[in-house]
């Protein structure tokens, strides 16, 4: 009976002492599934912020996020000045209009475009078509001199071949002294 | 805003919308439609379009049509001036292109009959289709059956057989 109570006061001292301390300091309190006395402080359940800090495992994003930020880094550094540039030109300078070609007048080769940008190409950057047609003629002037050229050479081999009065067609032929007719010379051989 | 075409060229016949009379006092809840569509989209759209039309009006630039000279035909080149075929090679692709394009214009005012008309389209629209036929029939005989490596040269042999089988005929007839 007495140790029984001694046991008791023991038991209920040491809760109480637990129960002291756990009120004391807010987070030396039994976590986890062991069994606790009702009053027993945990550290922080249901609160209004976030909720637990919890260490989520998770595959990396980083070389993903690394590669898309790159991604939109480089496409921008020269989509957006680009984009900027077409939209002031579209909008302040805009397109050309139709008209009549004035009497007397010969437009410029890049006054046939509508757009400024294909405008300032045709004017800055390509050949004139002019320019191009007349390169194309002068080549094939030359090569329609050059087949001309060509087939008389070859009509003149042919009719020297032919006809052998011509510079070309030579051949060297033993000197007719040298020849020996001795074996010609009597009809009986 | 891009500029119509020339109405005078193809004139579209009268729209006949029938007027229609009211016949309830209660309005129309269309003209409610209309007017919040005119305030919301119309109006501030029109705005902005004004505001840089504006804009576009201080320095205004012109584009032309491109006038070609007309050279001597394929038919008119000596044998052998490959220059003269060169000039004559690139008018037929030209003449070729806007030969085209007035097919595809003809088809566009058969398109726009048939949709104008609706079930009416066998009747009234009766003179496009015949002119696209004609025209067709025309682009078929000249370019028709030349292929992608049609040239001018090919074309005029072309011509140079029809006429021969119109020859043929024509004596065949006598």
């Amino acid at each position: 009976m007495a140790a029984m109570s001694r046991v008791l006061r023991a038991a209920a001292a040491w809760a109480a002492r637990r129960a002291g301390s756990a009120g004391i300091t807010g987070t030396t309190g039994i976590t986890g599934i062991a069994p606790r006395l009702p009053g027993t402080l945990v550290p922080v359940r249901h609160s209004g912020d976030h909720g637990k800090r919890m260490f989520i495992i998770k595959a990396t994003s980083f070389y993903d996020s690394r590669f898309l930020s790159l991604l939109r880094f480089y496409f921008f550094l020269t989509g957006i000045p680009v984009a900027v540039l077409l939209t002031y030109i579209n909008i302040f300078v805009g397109e050309a209009e139709l008209a009549e070609i004035p009497e007397g007048y010969v437009p410029e080769h890049w006054e046939y475009y509508k757009h400024p940008i294909t405008r300032w190409i045709a004017r800055y950057v390509l050949d004139p078509p002019e320019k191009n047609y007349e390169k194309d003629m002068a080549l094939l002037d030359v090569e329609v001199r050059k087949s001309e050229l060509r087939l008389l050479e070859l009509e003149a081999r042919r009719l020297m071949r032919h006809r052998g009065d011509g510079p070309w067609y030579h051949y060297e032929t033993p000197d007719k002294n040298l020849v020996d007719n001795s074996m010609k010379a009597t009809p009986d051989n | 805003m891009p500029e119509d075409h020339d109405w005078e060229a193809y004139k579209v016949p009268p729209t006949r919308t029938p007027v229609s009379e009211r016949t309830t006092s209660v309005p129309n809840p269309v003209d409610y439609f209309q007017t919040a569509f005119n305030y919301v989209f119309d109006a501030p759209v029109t705005f902005i379009r004004d505001w840089i039309e504006r804009w576009q009006n201080k320095n205004k630039f012109y584009y032309y049509h491109q006038k070609f000279r007309r050279v001597p035909d394929l038919s008119q080149c000596l044998e052998g001036d490959y220059l003269c075929y060169y000039e004559a090679e690139a008018q037929w692709r030209r003449d070729r292109m806007v030969d085209q394009e007035i097919v595809e214009i003809v088809r566009e005012r058969v398109a726009a009959c048939k949709q104008r008309e609706g079930p009416n389209q066998f009747q009234n629209c009766a003179k496009e289709v015949a002119l696209l036929a004609q025209v067709t029939k025309a682009y078929q005989d000249r370019y028709g059956d030349l292929g992608y490596h049609g040239n001018a040269r090919t074309c005029l042999m072309k011509q140079k057989h029809r006429m021969m089988e119109e020859r043929k005929a024509a004596q065949e007839n006598q």
